[in-house]
């Protein structure tokens, strides 16, 4: 009897806790709803006209396309562990360009981040913001992307900071962000981080998760390989 | 269950190819992992052996179920497929859970990895006294 009221009990606390979750983030809710995925199914066109701006030669043959959270462990990782190998030896040589495309599904602060990113692009700022979300990220909805902490980044970036708040109050970026959401759910995306490799013919790769450098060496050398060196 | 938690937690790749990734940031995490799998495989055993063999109660498999579903869940990326299913699936609520799992990852598998030694105690101590020949 005792047994089977403590489970009760505990039955009872765990309805109490979830109930309180639930409400305490409701108004998180009716935002979220807007970004609930709808029917996916795998397409070999990616749109890119909503992502970021290009990091590398727009003429590079390959199109490393990044699938992201801000607020996403795996994309701290890679962000810090993998990123700078890939722009050394793949971007800055010219041979790959880098474009990030949101997937914010993990909390309320995943959206206005990556609001924030291009408001930080509407100064040509984009990379910089990109770069300062991924070196300063904390737990999930813990407050570390709040407005005000995205204006306190804005700030130490010496962006004029009358036109970012103005940006983010207006929600300019909203629809921008939503399209990358329903373009990466269009994709396929499960995970984040996620790369899709494109080469310059539109054969795609798919790397998924925050892998190491040597993953994206046995994907892309053979790719780059096949480039043609042009003799001067 | 190192393989699996080790691949639910992004330690273990199999696609596109097989590859094992624990840098030094993340080497604290595999190391709980490999904690709560070591304590899970002797204590449910353990337990599974008192059940059978004993014909005891099987009361005490609760704690050591218990102690290795939240060693297990603790810390599995919730921004992996499987987050992704439930954060897709059942919203805010799911969002928050595995947030929590995520952001309390050490203190839920150290919190575990006690619960299991726990059980290894008590059960040491249970199958001692029930094998002792008065």
């Amino acid at each position: 009897m005792n047994k089977k009221f403590a489970i009760l009990i505990a039955f009872v606390a765990l309805v109490v806790v979830v109930g309180i979750s639930a409400s305490s983030y409701y108004s998180t809710l009716v935002e979220m709803q807007q970004y609930k995925p709808s029917m996916a199914k795998q397409t070999s066109d990616t749109n890119l006209k909503n992502g970021s701006p290009v990091l590398g030669s727009k003429d590079a043959p390959i199109t490393i396309i990044e699938f992201g959270d801000y607020q996403c462990e795996g994309c701290y990782h890679w962000f810090h562990n993998t990123r700078a190998d890939i722009i050394d030896n793949y971007i800055e040589t010219g041979k790959a360009k880098l474009v990030f495309v949101d997937l914010p599904f993990l909390g309320r602060d995943s959206i206005t981040a990556a609001q924030a990113t291009y408001c930080a692009e509407d100064q040509g700022r984009y990379w910089d913001y990109h770069n300062i979300l991924y070196n300063f990220q904390e737990e999930i909805d813990n407050g570390w992307a709040s407005k005000d902490r995205l204006v306190a980044f804005a700030y130490n970036l010496d962006m004029n900071l009358d036109e970012f708040n103005y940006c983010m109050d207006s929600s300019k970026y909203n629809k921008r962000v939503k399209a990358n959401y329903d373009e990466a759910i269009k994709q396929g995306v499960e995970a984040t981080p996620t790369f899709i490799i494109i080469t310059s013919d539109g054969t795609p790769a798919k790397i998924q998760g925050a892998q190491p450098y040597a993953a994206f060496l046995k994907v892309m050398d053979p790719l780059t390989s096949a480039i043609p060196i042009e003799q001067p | 269950m190192l393989i699996p938690l080790s691949i639910l937690s992004e330690f273990i790749f199999t696609e596109p190819f097989f590859i094992i990734n624990i840098t030094e940031s993340s080497s604290i995490s595999f190391m709980l992992i490999l904690g709560v799998s070591i304590m899970s495989a002797i204590v449910i055993p353990m337990n599974v052996y008192r059940i059978k063999t004993l014909q005891k109660s099987s009361s005490k498999i609760g704690g050591s179920v218990i102690g290795s579903i939240i060693g297990a869940s603790a810390g599995i990326c919730s921004c992996g497929p499987i987050g992704f299913s439930l954060i897709s699936t059942f919203g805010t609520v799911a969002g928050t859970a595995t947030a929590f799992l995520t952001n309390y990852e050490i203190p839920l598998r150290v919190g575990s990895i006690a619960i299991l030694c726990l059980v290894y105690y008590t059960t040491t101590r249970s199958i001692s006294s029930e094998c002792k020949i008065s």
